[in-house]
């Protein structure tokens, strides 16, 4: 079995790995710009699919097929981002006799409709969040919504019914905002998605993140895994996962896990998924939306479970039967953090950093995974997302997870771009995180009124920091170079002519 | 014989001058930063990673890697943190330290990126403060909000909604 990878960077990696590991041949596809990338090298084959920008080649669905079919590929694996929640991709790939390796094209449109998505859920007696059932295209007037919001009441959220990542989303507090706020996230919605259509949901206070990874095979069994916890976000975007959650029970996560795969069988999901849930501080949970696919933080529940998901969706697509044991599924083994290492400069409100790495050493040890997609010498590139690699930490529990992650980020060296290292190295000291005691709104409230840098350098840093420069100097114009005679400038001169011979 | 270096580290200028040490031990230096003398055990890798001990100061052990970013600057990683040094009175920026230009003059907001322009929040007159968002730039699949460094009022406009630009492309001028 052949199996095409239609993604980059880690999560191309990722796959390929399994692929490995199942003795399957991997097929990767790349742009322009990725022609050094790790996932070419990993990959038994490579095949070019067009220019940098996403749009002309990893979102070229017509490309995909062809170097599919040109390969001898039998499935395809979509990965995250991307083409991963695209119906059409997935009828394509279907049309063209190829295992798409993900839920049918009809579960992934279902889904994908927040609103559909909801209704969903309310039929498989999941809660949700309180709002509108029906969407409001681009033409309805700011007065009927005006009139639905004073029904779901403020404070609210107004957000794109093809939303997700934040986008097309606007929080009201009350009447006067609204309109403004439609307006927002219409423009919003529609450059992002091509689709202004809206919906409204309540706002909840200080809620957690708390989701539900399930697996569905082809022949109706579904199996829920213990929560991750995911409420460590700037700006909506997840930065931190755990699992388990310290804000579930067993009672709880067995509530949860029962409503998930209960709403996994009534829309007919089959592979890899996750239904996403707020949960307030009353231990009640809400239906949030259904990812049709693998996620990113999808290593914690593997570190945990003991579970290789994207092994077990390439069974599920191909026809096997899932024989996972449910309970060993729903009981966490220890606990595992997740780290979003992107190349992003956090000095900088997290400005991405592209450029090249020039230097890389990666952590490693007891309890240690790093999901990681480069190495010394590859590029960041200016057009894709800018997470390289997922560094996640396991311990027999949560503290001892902890100091595991500290370890592992003293050891981590990236040079040549800004990554997100020194953030996490200090967020890992915060005693709301170590506690526990924290909410999707944490994050942001922090960062908002921080103003010094993640990493401060004591006295004993820029002294030592100092002195490597000289003795690194020293070495590279070699001893020769010694004596007050000869300028430190031309010395430094000489050190960059050696340093421009070697690269 | 001993070589002398002027280095700047986080805006202080710090004299160092290394010479060998002990002919009978390998890789001993003696170190001098600022009028203070250190014996150092220095090994350098073939990547460039320097192994630094302190045998007089109970063997202290830092595994350091030194980058050189060009124009005579270099960045040292330790395990905590990271720091620009430069030698011979370049300027170092702090690692990080927002913003572009110094303490006083123009601010000029551009582009640090191709991308486009998704958001202008200010227009010429607006008085702004440190770290008020000025442009946001979509670019990576991420909203990036470009600020201010310091206090100033709003000259110059130069993006508009949904414009795309250039890495470098001017987009705002605080005065």
């Amino acid at each position: 079995m052949k199996i095409l990878v239609a993604n980059r960077g880690e999560i191309a990696v990722r796959v390929m790995r399994a692929c490995r590991e199942m003795g399957l041949r991997s097929v990767a596809v790349y742009s322009e710009c990725d022609r050094d990338a790790q996932h070419v090298r990993y990959a038994d084959e490579a095949h070019l699919i067009g220019p940098s920008p996403a749009l002309e080649s990893y979102l070229r669905i017509d490309r995909l097929i062809e170097v599919a079919r040109r390969a001898g590929a039998d499935a395809v694996h979509p990965g995250y981002g991307f083409l991963a929640e695209n119906a059409a991709f997935a009828q394509a790939c279907a049309d063209a006799g190829l295992l798409f390796i993900g839920p049918s094209a009809s579960v992934i449109a279902l889904m994908g409709s927040k609103t559909a998505a909801r209704q969903a859920a309310l039929r498989a007696g999941m809660p949700v969040v309180p709002g509108v059932e029906e969407p409001f295209g681009a033409d309805v007037p700011v007065d009927a919504i005006a009139a639905a919001a004073a029904q779901v009441g403020y404070p609210l959220l107004v957000k794109a019914v093809a939303g997700g990542g934040g986008k097309g989303m606007r929080g009201v507090d009350n009447a006067d905002e609204l309109p403004a706020a439609v307006r927002a996230a219409r423009g919003e919605a529609g450059s992002a998605f091509g689709d202004a259509s809206i919906y409204l949901e309540r706002r909840l206070d200080r809620p957690r993140h708390v989701e539900i990874q399930i697996l569905a095979d082809l022949h109706g069994t579904v199996i829920p895994f213990v929560e991750r916890e995911c409420s460590i976000q700037r700006r909506h975007q997840k930065v931190v996962e755990e699992a388990p959650s310290l804000a579930v029970t067993p009672e709880l996560r067995r509530a949860m896990a029962t409503q998930a795969a209960s709403l996994a069988k009534t829309v007919g999901y089959t592979n890899a998924g996750t239904i996403e849930c707020l949960l307030d501080a009353d231990g009640r949970f809400y239906f949030l939306e259904m990812n049709t696919r693998l996620q990113v933080e999808h290593p914690v529940t593997e570190m945990v479970t003991g579970v290789d998901l994207v092994q077990w969706q390439i069974r599920i697509a191909r026809g096997e039967r899932l024989t996972l044991d449910p309970e060993r599924a729903l009981t966490p083994r220890g606990h595992a953090i997740e780290c979003r290492i992107y190349a992003e400069d956090p000095d900088r409100q997290f400005m991405p950093s592209p450029g090249t790495i020039v230097a890389l050493r990666a952590p490693a040890g007891p309890g240690i995974r790093d999901d990681s997609g480069v190495t010394a010498g590859s590029a960041v590139p200016v057009f894709y997302d800018s997470l390289i690699s997922k560094l996640v930490g396991w311990g027999p529990d949560r503290p001892a997870a902890i100091a595991r992650l500290k370890r592992a980020l003293s050891e981590y060296r990236i040079a040549g771009v800004r990554t997100t290292i020194p953030f996490f190295r200090w967020l890992l000291t915060q005693a709301e995180f170590a506690e526990g005691r924290f909410d999707t709104t944490f994050l942001d409230r922090v960062l908002a009124t921080r103003t010094e840098p993640f990493s401060p350098a004591s006295d004993a840093d820029e002294e030592i920091a100092a002195m490597a420069a000289a003795l690194d100097a020293y070495f590279r114009v070699g001893a020769a170079a010694g004596g007050q005679a000869r300028a430190p400038e031309g010395a430094w001169k000489r050190a960059a002519r050696v340093e421009s011979l070697r690269s | 014989m001993s070589t002398r270096f002027e280095i700047e580290v986080n805006g202080r200028s710090r004299t160092v001058t290394v010479e060998r040490g002990d002919p009978a031990a390998a890789g001993r230096f003696l170190v001098n930063i600022d009028g203070r003398q250190r014996v150092v055990d220095v090994r350098r890798g073939l990547t460039g990673a320097l192994s630094i001990l302190f045998p007089d100061d109970g063997g202290a052990s830092y595994d350091v890697a030194v980058v050189s970013s060009g124009r005579g600057e270099v960045t040292v990683h330790l395990p905590s943190t990271s720091l620009r040094a430069a030698f011979n009175g370049r300027r170092a920026r702090q690692a990080g330290t927002p913003g572009s230009d110094g303490a006083s003059g123009e601010q000029r907001i551009v582009a640090p990126m191709p991308g486009r322009v998704v958001r202008v929040l200010v227009a010429p007159g607006d008085e702004v403060v440190p770290r008020q968002p000025l442009v946001v730039v979509e670019a990576m699949k991420m909203e990036n909000e470009l600020s201010a460094s310091r206090n100033g009022r709003v000259k110059d406009v130069q993006a508009s909604e949904g414009m795309p630009v250039e890495a470098g492309k001017l987009l705002v001028i605080v005065g």
